[in-house]
C-alpha cells in the first residue's frame, strides 16, 4: 500500500508538474493554473454518478489487479515479474484516475459549497427584504386605520337631501350626477356628489345669512318707526282730552249722553265677568225692546281698578289647617285664661268670614218701572269667593199705594221670590258654598240673606253662572243671553201683576171689591166684604179648613196670606182664608172657606162648602192678563156663591135674591154654584 | 166629575203580592164629558153605563179599560132634553138581568124603564113630586126614594104606584133640620130599608110599618143596603156602618170622604167592599169590618 501511495503521490506531482508546466512555459504560471482550474471545473461538471460508477469500476479493477499480482506472486509463474509490473502499472493508473476523481470530487464539493453559500446569502437577503416589506405593510395598515378614523367637519353639517339637491341646485353642479343612481355610484362619484352638495350648502347658507342680515336691519328700522309712532300717539292723548274737554259744553247744550255712556262703558269693563255678561246682555235687551229699564253701575272705579290689578288671586281663602283651629279651640276651652288667644282666634275667624263673603266693589243696579206702579231697584253683587250673585231689592212706592197690605205685596221679599218655581234665593245655588260656609261656622246661606242678599237661581243664570253639578262654573255667554230676556220679561210681568194686585188689595183694605169689567160677573150680591187683613202662614195653617191644602202642599210658606170676612145680614158670615201664590195670576189665589151659620162648616165637614170652594178656586185660566182683576172677580163670585148657599140652605131665613131654577139637584144635593150670563145672570148646577 | 179612573182591584186585594205605588194609581182614565157631574154608574156583563145629565152613555168594557179616549158605544137620551136648563140628571140606575130592563131614577121626578137591547124607554113611572134619589128592584117590585121624602113602591105589572111610605111624617124617624128627602132605598122579600134626611129605618115590607130605627150618627143617608142578615149604611158621617136588623152596630169603618155616595161589594171571586164619596179617595175593605186600602186619584 505504501508503494501505491507513493506511486500515487508521484503521479500527482507529475500532474502538478504537468499542470504547472504550461504556465511556466507560457511565462505565466497563473495562466496555467487558471487553465487547470477551469479545466477541472469543466471536468467537475460531469455527472457525479458516472464518476461514482467509474470509481467503483476503478476500485474493482485495482482489486483485481492486486489480486492478480498476489496470485502471480504466490504462484511465481515464469514471467511473473513482467506481468506483475504490468499489473502494478495498471493498478497505478487506476489509482491516478482515482486521484483524479478525488480531486474532481473535491472541486465539486467546493463548488457545491460555494453555490450553497451563495444561495444562503440570497435567502437571507430575500428574508430581510420580506421583513422590510411586512413592516412597511403594517405601518401602512395603521396609517389606513388612522385615515379611516379621521372625522371630517362636513359630517356634522346637515345637508339637504339628495333629491332636493338635484332638483334645486344649479344645472352645472348637478349635471354629473343626474343620471346616476346612488347605489351604482363608486366612491369617487359619491365623494364628488358630497362635495357638490357641500358646496351648494355653502352657497345657500351664505345667501340665507345675507337675507337674515337684511331682515334684521328691517326689523330695526320698523322698531324705530314704532317707537316714533308711539311717541306721536302718546302726544295725541292729551290733545284729544283737550278736544273732548272743549266739546263738553256743546254736548251739554245738545243734551247728548256721550260722555256718560263712555264712562259707563269704561266702568263696565271693570266689572267682574259674570256681572259684565249680565250688563252687556241686559243693555242689549234694553236697546232692542226699548223698555223702561235702567242699568247703572254702582261702586268706586278706583277700587275696581285696584281689584283688577290685584289680579286673579283674590280667591285665596285662608286655607290654614282646620285641624289646627280645632286644636286651638280645644285649648281655648281648657285654658280659658288665655283670653287674648281666643280673641285673636275670633279675629281671624272674622277676617276669614269677611274675606269669604267679600263682594266685588262694583255692582249693577237695575231699575224697572211700571206705569202707575212702583219702581223696583235690583242690585246685583258678585261674591267673588263664593262665586255667586246676590240680589238686593228696593221698591219705591208710587203715590197711589198707601195701604199696608198693598205695600207688603210689592215691597217685601215676595216681589222677587219664586220668580221661577221653587226659587226663593235663600239657599246658595253653588254646591261648594255650604262647605265654604261651614269653615266660617255658618250653617246655611239662609242666615246670611239679610246681610248679603238673596241668591236667586235666575240671578245666577242671567250672569252666566250655571251650577249644575257636572258643569264648570265658568261664565257662559250663551247661558246668560238666553236667560236675560226671559228673566227680564218675567221680572216685568211680575212687577205688573204685583202692581195690579197691590191696587186691588188697596181697595180691598177699604172693604171695597174692585169692579172687574173684563169678565161676566154676578152683580147685586147681598153679602159683602167686611174685613180684609193679611195673616201669616201659621195663622193660615191653624184653620180647620186648610188641612187638606197644607197636606197636599198646594200652598207654601212663601205665599201671601189674607183673611177676608164676608157677611150677609143678619147672621151669616163667611170667613175666607186666601193664599196668593207668588206667580199670581198664573195660579189663581186659593180660597179656603168657613161658613158660620148654624154651626161652622168647611170643606172637611160639608160638601156644599166644598163645592163652593171648588167653584171659586177652579177654572181661572185667563193667564197673565187677568192680573188686574182676578182676585176681585173671585171675591165677587164668592159673595154671590155665599148668597146662593144661604138661600138654598135656609130659604125661609134668606129670601131669594139670586136667580136659580133648582135649589138642589142630584144625589149629592148639589147647589147651583155655576154662574151663567143669561139675562142678569142665573145660577145652575151643571 | 169628568175623570174616569180604573183600578186593578185584584192586585190590591191579594195580600201576597207586593203593592207598588203603581198599583194605587188608575189603570186608565178617560173623560166622559167636560165639566159635568157623573151622577150614576152601572156595570153589566159587557157594558159600563154612565148616567150624567140628560143622557146615559154606554161603553164597552174592553174599550174603557184600555183606551185613553174611549168612545161611547151607545147613548140613551131622556125626553125633554133640548133645553140645557131642563136636562134631568140620572141619579140612580139598576138593572134587572132577567128581563134586561134598566130602571133609571131621574131628576125630572120620573123613573124610566129602559130596554137595554133597543136602548129605548119602554115605560115611565111618574109619581114623585121632586127628583128621584134612589131606585131598587126585586122581581116585579120596584122601590124609589125621592127628594120629596116619599118612598114609592111599584108593582111593575100595574100602572100606578102600589104603595108609598113617607118616613118624614114619622116623628121618631124625621129629622126636619136635614130635610125630608130619601137618599137611599132597598127592599127584599120581607123588609124595606130607607134613609136620607130622615133617619135610617127598617120597615116591614108587607105591613109597611117601621120596625127598627138605626141609632147611627149621620147627617143624611145616601147608601143603604140589606145584605143577607146585615144592613150596610153610609152617608154624611164619619163611618160606614154595618149592622144587624135589630139595630146593633157590627162594625164602623172610618171613611176618607165627608159623604159616602156609593158602596159596592162582591163575594166572588174574593170579598171586597169599595166605599166612595165626596173625596178623591176610595176606601177598600176585604172583610167589611175595617179599612184595608185607600185608593187615591190625586
Amino acid at each position: 500500500m505504501v508503494k501505491e501511495a507513493v506511486s500515487g503521490s508521484s503521479r500527482e506531482t507529475s500532474i502538478k508538474k504537468r499542470r504547472k508546466n504550461p504556465s511556466t512555459e507560457n511565462d505565466s504560471e497563473t495562466d496555467v493554473y487558471k487553465k487547470v482550474i477551469s479545466f477541472e471545473e469543466k471536468e467537475s461538471k460531469r455527472s457525479a454518478d458516472t464518476d461514482a460508477k467509474l470509481y467503483c469500476d476503478l476500485c474493482k479493477s485495482i482489486r483485481t489487479a492486486l489480486a492478480e499480482i498476489f496470485e502471480l506472486k504466490s504462484q511465481k509463474p515464469p514471467d511473473a515479474s513482467a506481468k506483475i509490473m504490468e499489473k502494478s502499472m495498471q493498478a497505478a493508473s487506476c489509482i491516478v484516475t482515482l486521484k483524479k476523481l478525488n480531486r474532481l470530487e473535491k472541486v465539486r464539493s467546493t463548488s457545491a459549497r460555494e453555490a450553497l453559500n451563495l444561495e444562503k446569502q440570497k435567502v437571507d437577503s430575500t428574508n430581510l427584504q420580506y421583513q422590510n416589506l411586512m413592516y412597511e405593510a403594517a405601518h401602512l395598515f395603521s396609517e389606513f386605520k388612522k385615515c379611516k378614523q379621521f372625522k371630517s367637519k362636513d359630517e356634522d353639517i346637515e345637508l339637504v337631501s339628495i333629491e332636493e339637491f338635484l332638483s334645486e341646485a344649479p344645472e352645472e353642479k348637478t349635471k354629473p350626477f343626474r343620471n346616476l343612481k346612488l347605489e351604482e355610484m363608486d366612491d369617487i362619484q359619491k365623494h364628488e356628489l358630497h362635495l357638490a352638495r357641500l358646496e351648494w350648502e355653502l352657497t345657500q347658507r351664505k345667501k340665507l345669512s345675507e337675507l337674515c342680515n337684511t331682515f334684521e336691519d328691517e326689523k330695526k328700522q320698523v322698531a324705530a318707526e314704532i317707537v316714533k309712532s308711539k311717541n306721536r300717539l302718546g302726544g295725541l292723548a292729551p290733545r284729544l282730552a283737550i278736544v273732548l274737554e272743549s266739546t263738553k259744553p256743546l254736548q251739554e247744550y245738545l243734551g247728548l249722553p256721550i260722555e256718560k255712556t263712555y264712562a259707563e262703558h269704561k266702568l263696565a269693563s271693570l266689572l267682574p265677568n259674570p256681572l259684565y255678561l249680565f250688563y252687556a246682555n241686559a243693555d242689549a235687551y234694553k236697546k232692542v225692546y226699548d223698555i223702561d229699564l235702567n242699568l247703572e253701575i254702582l261702586g268706586d272705579q278706583d277700587e275696581a281698578i285696584q281689584w283688577r290689578q290685584q289680579g286673579a288671586h283674590p280667591v285665596q281663602v285662608d286655607e290654614s289647617d282646620p285641624e289646627n283651629d280645632q286644636q286651638e279651640v280645644e285649648e281655648n276651652v281648657e285654658i280659658k285664661k288665655r283670653r287674648h288667644r281666643k280673641a285673636s282666634h275670633i279675629d281671624r275667624q272674622e277676617e276669614r268670614k269677611k274675606r269669604l263673603l267679600e263682594a266685588h266693589p262694583l255692582s249693577i243696579q237695575v231699575t224697572v218701572r211700571v206705569k202707575d206702579g212702583p219702581t223696583l231697584k235690583i242690585q246685583f253683587s258678585y261674591r267673588t269667593v263664593l262665586n255667586i250673585i246676590t240680589v238686593m231689592s228696593d221698591v219705591v212706592y208710587p203715590s197711589n199705594i198707601t195701604g199696608n197690605v198693598a205695600k207688603e205685596v210689592i215691597g217685601g221679599e215676595s216681589m222677587l221670590g219664586e220668580l221661577f218655581e221653587g226659587d226663593f234665593g235663600i239657599d246658595s245655588p253653588n254646591p261648594s258654598n255650604p262647605y265654604q260656609l261651614k269653615k266660617i261656622d255658618v250653617n246655611s246661606y239662609n242666615s246670611l240673606v239679610s246681610k248679603l242678599g238673596y241668591a236667586y237661581s235666575w240671578a245666577q243664570r242671567v250672569c252666566g253662572l250655571d251650577f249644575l253639578i257636572q258643569q264648570s262654573s265658568k261664565a257662559a255667554a250663551a247661558l246668560s243671553s238666553t236667560n236675560v230676556e226671559i228673566v227680564m220679561k218675567v221680572l216685568t210681568k211680575r212687577l205688573k201683576s204685583r202692581t195690579a194686585l197691590a191696587n186691588q188689595l188697596q181697595q180691598l183694605e177699604q172693604n171695597l171689591i174692585p169692579a172687574a169689567i173684563e169678565v161676566d160677573l154676578p152683580r147685586n150680591s147681598v153679602s159683602s166684604l167686611t174685613k180684609w187683613t193679611s195673616i201669616t202662614y201659621q195663622d193660615f195653617c191653624k184653620s180647620p179648613s186648610t188641612t187638606d191644602l197644607v197636606l197636599n202642599e198646594l200652598i207654601s210658606p212663601s205665599d201671601l196670606f189674607y183673611s177676608a170676612t164676608i157677611f150677609r145680614p143678619k147672621t151669616a158670615t163667611l170667613n175666607t182664608l186666601v193664599a196668593i201664590k207668588n206667580d199670581y195670576p198664573n195660579q189663581a189665589p186659593i180660597f179656603s172657606l168657613i161658613v158660620k151659620y148654624n154651626g161652622e162648616f168647611h170643606s172637611g165637614n160639608c160638601d156644599e162648602v166644598r163645592d163652593m170652594e171648588r167653584a171659586v178656586n177652579v177654572g181661572w185660566d185667563y193667564g197673565a192678563n187677568s192680573a188686574s182683576w182676578l182676585l176681585s172677580a173671585q171675591l165677587q163670585y164668592l159673595c154671590s156663591y155665599f148668597d146662593v148657599y144661604l138661600e138654598t140652605t135656609a130659604p125661609s131665613v134668606f129670601p131669594q135674591n139670586s136667580v136659580f131654577f133648582k135649589n138642589i139637584c142630584a144625589r149629592n144635593r148639589r147647589r147651583p154654584f155655576k154662574f151663567r150670563k143669561v139675562g142678569s145672570g142665573i145660577f145652575t148646577q151643571f | 166629575m169628568v175623570g174616569f179612573p180604573f183600578f186593578h182591584l185584584y192586585r190590591l186585594m191579594n195580600p201576597d203580592s207586593n203593592l207598588l205605588k203603581h198599583d194605587f194609581s188608575p189603570k186608565n182614565t178617560f173623560t166622559v164629558q167636560e165639566d159635568i157631574q157623573i151622577n150614576s154608574l152601572l156595570t153589566t156583563e159587557h157594558n159600563l153605563l154612565v148616567g150624567v145629565v140628560g143622557e146615559i152613555y154606554g161603553y164597552d168594557w174592553s174599550v174603557v179599560t184600555s183606551n185613553k179616549d174611549a168612545k161611547v158605544s151607545w147613548k140613551i137620551e131622556l125626553p125633554n132634553n133640548r133645553d140645557v136648563f131642563e136636562k134631568a140628571e140620572i141619579n140612580c140606575m139598576v138593572i134587572d138581568n132577567k128581563s134586561e130592563l134598566l130602571y133609571a131614577g131621574c131628576g125630572d121626578n120620573n123613573v124610566y124603564v129602559i130596554n137595554i137591547e133597543t136602548a129605548k124607554i119602554v115605560r115611565t113611572l111618574s109619581g114623585h113630586t121632586d127628583y128621584v134619589h134612589s131606585v131598587f128592584n126585586v122581581g116585579n117590585d120596584l122601590a124609589s126614594g125621592g127628594e120629596d121624602g116619599v118612598v114609592n113602591i111599584w108593582d111593575l105589572r100595574n100602572k100606578d104606584v102600589t104603595n108609598k111610605i113617607e118616613p118624614y111624617k114619622n116623628d121618631d124617624i124625621a129629622r126636619p133640620e136635614l130635610g125630608k128627602w130619601i137618599g137611599a132605598v132597598c127592599i127584599n122579600d120581607d123588609w124595606l130599608l130607607c134613609g136620607g134626611g130622615p133617619k135610617l129605618s127598617l120597615w116591614h115590607y108587607r105591613s109597611l110599618t117601621p120596625s127598627t130605627i138605626f141609632p147611627i150618627e149621620d147627617q143624611g143617608i145616601h147608601v143603604a143596603e140589606v145584605l143577607d142578615d146585615k144592613v150596610l149604611a153610609g152617608g154624611r158621617a164619619e163611618h160606614f156602618y154595618s149592622m144587624v136588623f135589630n139595630g146593633n152596630v157590627i162594625s164602623k169603618i172610618p171613611t176618607s170622604c165627608v159623604t159616602v155616595y156609593t158602596a159596592v161589594h162582591q163575594e166572588t171571586p174574593y170579598k171586597a167592599l169599595c166605599i166612595a164619596g165626596s173625596s178623591p179617595r176610595i176606601d177598600i175593605c176585604s172583610n167589611f169590618n175595617y179599612k184595608d186600602q185607600v185608593l187615591s186619584l190625586l
